[in-house]
């Protein structure tokens, strides 16, 4: 009785109103806003002028307070959990819902991330949609599957398979026990991080990264890796110094990355900076680099000189824990749930996929 | 009016706490006491996916918003550690699968660049056209979820039914509606027949035909022009300050297009202009968008009949194939033949890029998707099959930036149409 899907059938089978109950719920299935990813486009499709849902009665509608269906569109985050689970407390009853894509299921695409959760673990599901992302004629087919559940008071699925035995089909007498293949996925060890000069043709460059070495005078060495990307290494302490001398011709960031490398248990801090201004320098991608202990990793914030590095110093704070000093926002998770600890340093293990059927992934 | 503060002892509700909301700390303390009103933001609301934005208000007026992202990061940066070079490709377009050729086609080219492919002509034109069908589709679905956000239904029916047919001939190029993978390092799938080629002529026509009526009902409705102008300007010294990206830039004064300045693809052999405006407002910044339509399919009709008069087959680099050392061999014994690539890499998929392993180093690249530069950069350890570490950063992840300083002074009602105006979508900024 407290399962809320037996609930919802059994209040619009029960008394003398339950036809009109019935038909009322069938026909007016409106679906919350809840667009949490990216098979949200196919929705659209599926209530726009092409496949136009709304013959079915069903409509897509903003507030949750007058809706009675969620359509889950997709991956559910561990951040989004929590608003999944609000929404639905808010709904008026009966309330249905239909998970879409194939990350609700058993997270599709994205099965070992760090950062999802299952649907079906936070809200009781009505029909799950398949596919990645189903087309708008799957998403028809699971709302019409809703509606004959709503008719007749018991969940059907839409499609069904045979087992197939594959000695009946391929005739085979006995079915030999085969070697699993060997997984293609190979991590180095011990890898090497080599950023290192290249030749390659290109005059201007040449020219260019003379003058940078020139102004910046010790303080850091630019080397050219490739055409329009140069490369600057230098040290924590003199970072500050290097960026106040690239400000005059660089006003923006482009890229703030952070390079784990354990066995040496260091971090390399990137910034990868250009220029709007001059259009010389449109081009040209200049990556300062600094290497910091992995022990102690803080490093000098450049929000003052570059504004529009802010958002992802934050966000490597959230990956790595790297402190960027003088950045107010420290200390806060900004981009994923705070029960998620520094997910990209190399030690935080995710679940590696398992090439044997019916094994364990490891 | 002269304002009067009075120090009165102010306690923040409990749910801030309870629910656990990201409020920085002391901001709720300060707000009272300046007599402002916190209002959250989502993460349910009506646009396209979802984000929280804390909007700080004096009477209606912005004073401050502070985002909170986060609520579809699916930690691509770490599963992309994991994959293969080949399994990434699928996994990098879901950021905005609209747009998923600009996605695959940054990340492809940064490891052609690592191997050092050349990529054959016609799979050049090839990806030119499917990126720009992404950025048609993209701009028309922005639109679309535009006019939501202003509680104009039919406009939401029109782009999205121009979208439709978009969808139909990434079907027939590739066979998926939005999820193509279809380029892949040394060039795209499989070859593009005549008959498609023709469809997708037809298809710019159908465009702009629709784009006309279009203009009509909604892009030059003096509605939508009242609730757009003179909304969130933002001026051009803050615009570069805070590093706004693709047609956000330009609307601002700024010319900068990354397949101009940088030329990828087959871009810099047809003609098409950077489209900019001056104003920096909400309405500047979708007039861009339409107009860079224009440009678009002017880019796909030059690119369709260039194609028309190449020979087919040949768009897969034989660099992938294997086929170079075959004729290296065949040379040193002193038959010399033309190579040529392949016309389908189906089912030859893992034989080609299975193993495939990049040269230590550091590889980026900036491609211009729909709503601005993407960055990828690829860093290898040249003895692994997986990259050691994946940078993304999308252009959403770039604007959010701009977009919460455009919003201060607005107010709250302008809030949906500003982030209308800059088609924000969550999926793509949070990856």
């Amino acid at each position: 009785m407290n399962d809320p899907n037996i609930k919802n059938i059994k209040f619009l089978h029960s008394g003398l109103l339950s036809p009109v109950k019935k038909w009322g719920a069938k026909w007016s299935l409106w679906a919350v806003h809840l667009v949490t990813s990216c098979c949200g486009v196919e929705l659209a499709h599926t209530y726009a002028s092409g496949y136009d849902a709304e013959r079915w009665g069903t409509l897509n509608f903003g507030m949750m307070r007058q809706t009675n269906l969620i359509i889950v569109e997709g991956t559910i985050s561990k951040k989004m959990a929590k608003a999944l689970r609000m929404t639905w407390e808010q709904m008026p009853d009966p309330k249905f819902v239909i998970v879409m894509g194939a990350c609700g299921l058993e997270g599709g695409l994205f099965w070992n991330s760090y950062h999802i959760v299952k649907p079906s673990e936070i809200v009781p599901v009505d029909y799950f949609v398949p596919g990645c992302p189903p087309t708008p004629e799957g998403l028809m087919r699971g709302i019409l599957a809703l509606q004959k559940k709503i008719e007749s008071g018991e969940a059907k699925a839409t499609a069904k398979y045979q087992p197939v035995r594959l000695e009946e089909v391929l005739e085979i007498k006995e079915v030999k026990e085969r070697k699993p293949p060997k997984s293609p996925v190979k991590i180095a060890e011990k890898p090497e991080i080599k950023i290192e000069p290249r030749d390659v043709e290109w005059e201007f460059g040449k020219s260019f990264v003379d003058e940078l070495n020139q102004k910046l005078a010790g303080a850091g060495e630019a080397f050219i890796t490739d055409v329009n990307r140069v490369y600057i290494r230098t040290t924590k302490e003199r970072f500050l110094e290097v960026a106040e001398k690239l400000s005059e011709d660089f006003d923006h960031v482009k890229s703030v990355n952070v390079i784990d490398v354990i066995h040496e248990d260091k971090f390399i801090v990137e910034y990868t900076v250009s220029s709007y201004s001059s259009k010389e320098l449109m081009p040209v991608l200049v990556t300062i680099s600094a290497e910091i202990p992995r022990s102690n990793p803080r490093f000098p914030s450049v929000i003052d000189i570059w504004p529009s590095a802010d958002y992802q110093e934050r966000e490597m704070y959230d990956f790595f824990g790297v402190w960027f000093e003088n950045n107010p926002a420290m200390g806060e998770k900004f981009l994923i749930a705070p029960e998620v600890e520094t997910p990209l340093r190399k030690d935080f293990k995710i679940p590696q996929p398992n090439y044997v059927l019916g094994g364990e992934s490891e | 009016m002269k304002e009067i503060s009075v120090e009165l002892p102010v306690e923040p509700p409990v749910e801030v706490k309870s629910l656990f909301l990201p409020v920085p700390p002391g901001l709720m303390e300060e707000s009272y006491k300046k007599d402002e009103l916190v209002i959250f933001v989502g993460p349910q609301h009506g646009g396209s996916g979802h984000m929280r934005i804390i909007v700080r208000l004096k009477g209606d007026v912005i004073t401050e918003a502070i985002p909170d992202p986060g609520y579809v990061h699916r930690g691509m940066e770490k599963l992309a550690e994991n994959r293969l070079y080949l399994q990434n490709i699928p996994l990098l377009e879901r950021p905005a699968i609209m747009d998923c050729a600009n996605f695959n086609l940054g990340y492809v080219r940064a490891i052609e660049k690592a191997l050092d492919i050349e990529v054959p002509e016609r799979a050049e034109y090839i990806r030119t056209i499917l990126a720009e069908l992404c950025r048609i589709g993209t701009h028309l679905y922005d639109a679309g979820i535009l006019s939501v956000f202003l509680g104009h239904t039919t406009g939401f029916m029109w782009p999205f039914a121009m979208r439709e047919m978009i969808c139909e001939a990434l079907m027939r190029v590739s066979g998926a509606r939005i999820t193509a993978s279809y380029i892949v390092p040394g060039g795209v799938r499989r070859d593009v027949g005549r008959d498609v080629l023709e469809y997708i002529k037809e298809v710019t026509f159908f465009i702009e035909r629709k784009t006309k009526d279009f203009e009509k009902i909604f892009i030059m409705n003096p509605v939508t022009a009242a609730r757009l102008k003179d909304v969130a300007t933002i001026s051009k010294k803050d615009a570069i300050k805070y590093g706004l990206v693709g047609p956000f830039l330009r609307a601002c004064g700024v010319e900068y297009d990354t397949r101009a300045v940088e030329p990828y693809g087959a871009y810099d052999q047809l003609s098409w202009d950077v489209v900019v405006a001056d104003e920096g407002d909400s309405y500047a910044r979708f007039l861009v968008r339409v107009n860079e339509i224009a440009q678009s399919i002017s880019i796909i009709r030059q690119a369709v009949s260039i194609l028309r008069s190449m020979p087919e087959g040949n768009v897969i680099s034989p660099d992938i194939a294997g086929k170079k050392k075959k004729a290296k061999k065949k040379e040193e014994e002193g038959e010399e033949e033309e190579v040529k690539g392949p016309s389908d890499v189906r089912g030859k998929l893992y034989r080609y890029y299975g193993r495939l392993t990049l040269p230590p180093g550091e590889y980026t690249t900036v491609t211009e998707a729909a709503r601005g530069t993407v960055l990828y950069t690829i860093v290898s350890d040249g003895q692994s099959t997986v990259p050691y570490r994946l940078r993304v950063v999308t252009p959403g992840w770039l604007y959010l930036k701009g977009f919460m300083e455009s919003l201060k002074g607005c107010r709250l009602a302008d809030l949906q149409a500003v982030y209308g105006s800059f088609g924000y979508f969550p999926p793509e900024a949070d990856r």
